[in-house]
């Protein structure tokens, strides 16, 4: 099986992004999005609160979406 | 700053129509369909919506059927004209209509009778020229949206409704979007059905009417006691029923000062994202619904811009341009329908908020 590919934030070098730090990237920066931030990068980069981001992931898995866990 | 601004989803409940409602709630729980003197104020109420409802809209009360919503109307237009004219006659419907309208007409297609769907303009209107290829004296009842909800397209109704008579097929109209925000007169549109949704309009939500035009041969939409004129059995939810008057007629009265103010504020919008030189298409013809924006950014993704603009405090919708069933964004090139949002405004929408979503969209867009 291959393995996935691990993904590392843009902006702080966080190692292994989860899979929910890549599902909300794409939600928030665009499917087609080939950098990535970690949770606390991508709040920062908003300027929104990580609490905020938790949030919207919870609304999407809500909604079924199968890029969060 | 928190700015809603989706009210084709649905509106604020108006606060007058609350304070209308609450006696209904409280005191005067009387069942209207009982014979003693506690119902007296819950008949009289119900009956003076009703009369209110249809100045509204240039209907005789009796033409008021009241419904759990737009939803429920729709259903019960379609469903009742293809059951009691049991014929192989047609439905004709368009292609951008509201899901109540098309999964009702699929429903009516799974009981065996044939649906057609128009296709419409790059504007989103359904030209007279399309439904002429459609319509025989082989139609039975034509469906046409009288504002669309993605881009708030108005159709021409009164020319639609005149072709679909000179046929002997009935004309019925999902006008959810449209009663309260633009002027509507059923005698003058001479439509034998009207859907209407309270919540469209600062009404409560789970109420709005069907009007059915004096005449029409309908079946009943749910069988029991006698209310709606023996057509719509269930105790009638009375306090809904006399605040969604009360929010019609209020944005009746003041419809033509909201519609200033709304263009005045659509103008604002796009003046600010143009000036800083986004790319965009407006969608929709020139004949819409005040206050309906719906807006394709080139490059970008619906979904994405929704999410963002939530984060910055600001709601909604998207527009479906990737949903193969809404087709009046299909003439919206490809690099921009998947950047479709729908703005829209509501009265109390202001030019700061205007300001803070323009603001918001060229800081989502131009990063």
């Amino acid at each position: 099986m291959r393995k996935a590919k691990k993904v590392s934030c843009v902006s702080c070098g966080k190692e292994a992004l989860e899979k929910n730090e890549i599902g909300i990237n794409k939600k928030l920066l665009g499917e087609q999005v080939e950098s990535f931030y970690c949770m606390d990068c991508l709040a920062d980069y908003l300027g929104v609160s990580v609490q905020d981001i938790l949030d919207k992931i919870e609304e999407f898995k809500d909604q079924g979406c199968k890029l969060f866990e | 700053m928190k700015v809603y601004a989706d009210h084709a989803a649905t509106t604020q409940l108006d606060i007058d129509a609350f304070e209308a409602m609450k006696p209904f709630l409280l005191n005067d729980f009387g069942n209207a369909s009982q014979p003693y003197s506690f119902a007296r104020t819950a008949k009289a109420a119900l009956k003076s919506a009703r009369a209110t409802i249809a100045s509204c809209i240039n209907a005789d009360p009796e033409e008021i059927y009241f419904t759990s919503g737009g939803t429920e109307s729709d259903n019960w237009a379609i469903k009742s004209t293809a059951l009691i004219y049991g014929d192989n006659r047609a439905t004709i419907t368009s292609q951008i209509e509201h899901h109540a309208v098309l999964h009702a007409c699929h429903a009516v297609e799974r009981m065996g009778f044939p649906v057609a769907y128009l296709p419409v303009d790059s504007q989103g209107v359904v030209q007279s020229d399309t439904l002429s290829e459609y319509l025989s004296d082989s139609t039975k009842l034509v469906s046409i949206m009288f504002a669309n909800n993605e881009i708030g397209t108005i159709q021409p109704i009164k020319e639609l409704c005149e072709m679909a008579h000179s046929k002997g097929a009935l004309f019925h109209t999902d006008a959810v979007q449209a009663v309260g925000h633009i002027p509507i007169d059923v005698k003058e549109l001479n439509v034998d059905m009207l859907s209407a949704s309270a919540h469209k309009f600062n009404g409560p939500k789970g109420i709005g009417f069907l009007y059915i035009k004096k005449g029409t041969n309908m079946v009943s939409y749910a069988d029991g006691g006698a209310q709606e004129f023996g057509m719509r059995a269930g105790t009638e939810n009375v306090a809904s029923i006399v605040a969604m008057a009360v929010a019609l007629e209020k944005n009746c009265k003041r419809m033509d000062s909201v519609n200033t103010h709304l263009v005045k504020l659509e103008h604002r919008l796009i003046a600010s994202l143009q000036d800083a030189g986004l790319d965009f298409i407006r969608n929709g013809s020139n004949n819409k619904i005040p206050g309906n924006i719906s807006l394709s950014f080139r490059g970008s993704e619906g979904e994405m811009l929704l999410h963002r603009l939530d984060l910055m405090g600001i709601s909604v919708s998207t527009g479906s341009a990737c949903d193969s069933e809404n087709t009046q964004l299909s003439h919206v090139p490809e690099e921009y329908a998947k950047g479709t949002i729908r703005i829209s405004l509501g009265y109390e929408n202001t030019e700061e908020e205007i300001t803070h979503i323009a603001a918001s969209l060229m800081k989502i867009l131009k990063h």
